[in-house]
């Protein structure tokens, strides 16, 4: 396809962009973007807590490290750190497509706990701030943990 | 396949004076090989770079490995590449198929939607001062504009700006912003009209 662009018109259009930054589309963000793509506003801290301790225990459910589970799942380990432990972290929406497939888990209540969907009801939201008070990402996962992380992926199903 | 190229010029920032360059209808083994070997370097320094890191979300993740495979699956996709020095100077892939207008006026009608658009990191002003070149967004939209006209789109373009690049897109381009599109990280969605295409067009003429 060839396109009639003279020259003097480049140079016009050049001046009047300037320095100006012109990426678009989410493949364009890279470290140096003044800002990361903004993960929907909505979610809270919390709903991170609860993304990641959920993540942490299904991990320890099924006796992975979490080199095993980034093996498995293909995602780096630094992604399912920043996951477990950094509750500012917005991780990558393949990534929770990926967990989601590994751990049987629903995509679309997923990707709202991650912060990457718009929460459908306050429902979810309510079951991740008690999900999040219950478990200990620290300790051994005990009866009452196991008790709680299956009654937190029972409610994320029942809302599918 | 090889790519048709229209020759063009680029502004030398530090100069002011027109350089030649080249828009090649096509993303190439080249642009990836560019990307891989002049980018990404440039842009892993910058990382590091202390100005920069000041501007970042402490909280970012960044995965290059994700963005090489992309760039990869670029080639079997429709894009434009300005070439200034042997060098990619920007990229440009684009999606005319599966999106359609949101603005009332055109609600529904085909556009050129675009999947990204970059510049080279040393024609960005928050990694070089002065950068490099100007003139390359300008030329890759004019280019979405003529792709559009060709497929009988007149001229009708969309796009998810990243924050820093809205400004261009408002002012430059002439766009509308339709909002923060939560579908799509809330980037904000623009849209060009075919008035406004020509009224792009004329603003360089």
């Amino acid at each position: 396809m060839k396109i009639e662009i003279s020259k003097a018109w480049c140079l016009n259009m050049a001046r009047l962009e300037g320095n100006a930054e012109i990426g678009a589309g989410l493949l364009a963000v890279d470290p140096t973007s003044h800002k990361a793509p903004i993960a929907n506003p909505a979610a809270s801290n919390v709903s991170h807590i609860a993304f990641g301790r959920l993540i942490r225990l299904m991990r320890r459910k099924e006796g992975l490290t979490i080199e095993n589970l980034a093996d498995k799942v293909d995602i780096d380990v630094d992604e399912i750190v920043s996951i477990e432990d950094n509750i500012h972290h917005n991780a990558d929406p393949r990534t929770v497509y990926q967990l989601a497939n590994h751990f049987k888990l629903p995509k679309a209540e997923l990707l709202q706990l991650a912060g990457l969907a718009a929460p459908k009801n306050d429902a979810l939201f309510n079951e991740a701030v008690r999900f999040a008070a219950r478990s200990d990402p620290t300790a051994r996962l005990s009866p009452e943990e196991q008790a709680a992380l299956e009654a937190f992926v029972a409610v994320l199903s029942k809302n599918k | 396949m090889t790519p048709d190229v229209t020759p063009i010029a680029l502004l030398n920032v530090a100069n002011n004076m027109p350089e030649d360059a080249e828009l090649w209808d096509g993303i190439t083994e080249k642009q990836i090989t560019d990307w891989e070997t002049k980018w990404k370097p440039d842009l892993k320094r910058a990382q590091l770079s202390r100005n920069v890191t000041a501007q970042l979300d402490q909280s970012q993740h960044w995965d290059w490995r994700k963005k090489s495979q992309a760039l990869e699956g670029m080639l079997a996709l429709r894009g434009f590449s300005i070439v200034c020095n042997d060098i990619t100077q920007g990229l440009m892939l684009v999606d005319t198929t599966s999106k359609r207008a949101l603005i009332e006026s055109q609600r529904g009608k085909d556009l050129v939607y675009i999947d990204y658009i970059e510049n080279a990191p040393w024609n960005r002003s928050v990694l070089y001062n002065p950068p490099l070149y100007s003139g390359v967004g300008s030329i890759l939209m004019r280019a979405a504009i003529a792709l559009s006209e060709e497929e009988g789109f007149k001229g009708r373009i969309g796009l998810h700006s990243l924050p820093q690049a809205d400004k261009f897109y408002i002012k430059s381009c002439g766009m509308t912003c339709l909002g923060q599109d939560p579908r799509y990280h809330n980037l904000r969605y623009f849209e060009m009209t075919p008035e406004q295409a020509q009224e792009f067009i004329n603003k360089g003429s």
